[in-house]
């Protein structure tokens, strides 16, 4: 890892004096053992290097196409060319470089983190960096009926093989939003992104946030969502995690108001040698809160995936109703994957569930299939698909359920 | 149609099968009855080629050799099972596997694909015999089906594939009176001069409804009598205990020499 020091605010400076603290992650850090640690020392992050041309020309094949508002991001700096930030009334979609020179109040939350938030040096890395991206703010009781989507695009330069890109997401007190997060990339070579993304959603208030994880192969993904929940409001994260040779999504959500409610889903399919890891850490601070963490994971060839599902319970939360379960369909005797839980429940009257399952397709199912006429390969792709599928059914868009399904080669047509 | 000769079936050391013969004609409704345990499912699966049995014999459908193919193969064939216990397959729309069944077989017969509209006809016209609405299409396949919906769905199936030969293994275990009558008209309406049955059962009930041209009695892996449809009623009466070496509380039927005081 090579560092530029050009930081350009107070918070920056300490971020890159905090990673000299706490230095970079091992095989010896729990949220990091089973990452490619050869694969993130070659990464070089700095200050993002404008390069317009890098945009890949068939870029809108390769994202769904969705009605409203679009920023895209190309290496950790706004493309203002291909985006439209022309919203309907009521959401606000800026840049985050504007936001940060005009209103940076409006992002403390993101920036000034507490050193114990800034658990790892990527964090840090971010917080230093990434000075672009992406601003939503959704005002107070305004349901929006198109979703924002958010597209960054990562090409490896040659000042710098990494980029960082910020995403901020405020919802007003009993508003309603579809966030949709597309990553992808362009190039053969190596590089990364560090996308890092802080999700505040006041009282009553409900989002639906979509991260897409498919960046080239030769890339390294590493998403983070910090989400802080106040009263009565509803998170529901779906990731999928398609991409790169370590492609990493990472929740960290807070339920810091009375009953509120977070549903986490997710999809990991992981091919050749790529590590697919979910990093997802939910904390309940107060007291009525649900939530659900449902993962699933297809793994073929020597690809391995990681589900480390956490589950906090803080004094006084009590009321608390938590679940976590995460299957996994192993599709070749070199495929792994780890699947860990952790629960640590500090309240009364909480109700708890975890439960993880790691399996081969059925041969039974697949004899009924057989017998039905269907050639074994296409058998196959049925329960495979069929498997997989029910994590694209959790998504509310049906032009991002279509897109994933296409993605995966699982349309009906 | 189907022709079976001295067809042995073994898991690892146990022999299933001992050298089954059995010949079924175009149109024709045979019945296997047996007590538990004595092969009538794995000659089923055997002939449908499951994986996992070592298989020696003759087993031809129109003077094909089904042993070497694969269960798809067979199904292109002709050949239909319908499982005693259907498989669950969550994810998977009814709909899309019956399409994707049919055009699979139609392919390997080198017949056009059929369309999504057109299949829907087709699918309409086999939901009415075995009396099935239309969201039962739209669910995963038998996934919180009930046990009778399950039955149903499998002859849907075969209703959809239209097979040369069905075997049913054990169509009726589950089933409630009202059920067992729909899926038993369902079978009796897909009669016909070219399509052959298999009826595989435990008990005489079935054939009440489904009346066979012959019943073949099964024991040990071997078919040690066959009859007409009065075989069945007589296995109703008197059990299987004329055919198995059975210890003495299996046959409360017969006197017991010296057992009465």
């Amino acid at each position: 890892m090579t560092i530029d020091s050009s930081p350009s605010t107070d918070s920056r400076l300490v971020a890159l004096d905090r990673i000299d603290a706490i230095g970079y992650p091992t095989k010896r850090d729990e949220a990091w053992r089973h990452a490619p640690h050869r694969l993130l020392a070659g990464l070089t992050f700095g200050p993002p290097v404008e390069s317009p041309s890098d945009v890949p020309t068939d870029l809108e094949s390769r994202i769904p196409s969705l009605d409203g508002p679009r920023i895209v991001v190309v290496n950790g700096i706004v493309d203002a060319a291909r985006s439209d930030l022309a919203g309907p009334g009521g959401v606000r979609v800026s840049t985050l470089a504007t936001v940060l020179a005009e209103h940076p109040e409006h992002l403390a939350q993101h920036f000034d983190r507490a050193d114990e938030d800034v658990v790892d040096a990527f964090i840090a890395l971010n917080i230093a960096y990434g000075d672009d991206g992406a601003v939503v703010e959704v005002a107070a009781g305004v349901t929006l009926d198109v979703p924002i989507h958010i597209v960054d695009v990562t090409v490896p330069g040659t000042a710098q093989n990494a980029s960082c890109t910020g995403v901020v997401i405020t919802l007003g007190a009993g508003s309603s939003a579809t966030v949709v997060e597309t990553r992808i990339g362009d190039g053969t070579s190596f590089g990364g992104s560090n996308i890092r993304t802080t999700v505040t959603l006041s009282d009553d208030s409900t989002l639906e946030h979509v991260v897409i994880q498919d960046v080239p192969p030769a890339q390294v993904h590493l998403g983070r969502v910090d989400v802080t929940q106040h009263a009565g409001s509803t998170f529901k994260a779906r990731s999928f995690n398609l991409g790169a040779a370590y492609g990493r999504v990472a929740y960290d959500v807070r339920l810091v108001g009375v009953g509120a409610t977070a549903e986490l889903s997710g999809l990991y399919f992981g091919l050749g040698e790529q590590v697919l890891d979910q990093q997802v850490s939910v904390t309940h601070d107060a007291e009525n809160g649900t939530s659900r963490q449902t993962y699933r994971g297809v793994l073929d060839d020597a690809s391995v995936g990681v589900f480390a599902g956490g589950i906090d319970v803080r004094p006084g939360a009590d009321g608390t109703d938590a679940e976590q379960s995460n299957d996994n369909l192993l599709l070749s005797m070199r495929a792994e994957v780890n699947t860990q839980p952790r629960l640590e429940i500090l309240a009364d009257e909480v109700a708890c569930k975890h439960g993880a399952t790691v399996g081969q397709l059925d041969e039974t199912a697949l004899f009924y299939l057989r017998s039905r006429g269907i050639p074994v390969d296409e058998a196959r792709r049925l329960l495979i698909n069929g498997f997989a599928d029910r994590a694209v059914d959790d998504v509310g868009i049906e032009s991002v359920r279509t897109w994933i399904l296409h993605r995966l080669g699982h349309s009906d047509e | 149609m189907l022709h079976v000769k001295d067809l042995t079936a073994a898991i690892g050391d146990k022999q299933i099968l001992n050298g089954l013969d059995l010949d079924v004609g175009a149109g024709e409704v045979h019945a296997i009855m047996g007590p538990n345990g004595s092969g009538k499912s794995t000659f089923a699966h055997a002939l449908a080629g499951r994986d996992g049995y070592e298989i020696s014999g003759v087993a031809t459908l129109d003077g094909v050799d089904l042993l070497e193919m694969t269960p798809e193969a067979r199904a292109a064939a002709g050949l239909f099972l319908g499982f005693q216990y259907p498989v669950e397959i969550p994810g998977v729309n009814n709909m899309y596997f019956l399409r994707t069944a049919l055009n699979s077989v139609r392919k390997a017969r080198g017949d056009t694909e059929i369309g999504a509209r057109d299949f829907l006809a087709v699918a309409k016209e086999a939901m009415d015999l075995v009396e099935m609405k239309q969201d039962f299409l739209n669910r995963a396949v038998n996934a919180g089906f009930s046990g009778g919906e399950k039955k149903r769905n499998e002859i849907l199936q075969m209703a959809v594939m239209k097979p040369r030969l069905a075997i049913l293994d054990e169509t009726d275990s589950g089933l409630d009176i009202d059920a067992l009558r729909i899926v038993a008209s369902g079978v009796n309406a897909l009669r016909d001069p070219e399509r052959s049955m298999i009826v595989i059962t435990h008990y005489q009930r079935l054939l009440d409804y489904i009346k066979p041209d012959f019943v073949h009695v099964l024991v040990n892996g071997k078919i040690v009598q066959s009859g007409d449809h009065t075989l069945a009623l007589h296995l109703e009466d008197h059990g299987y205990a004329d055919y198995v070496n059975h210890d003495l509380d299996d046959a409360p039927d017969r006197p017991l020499a010296g057992a009465a005081s």
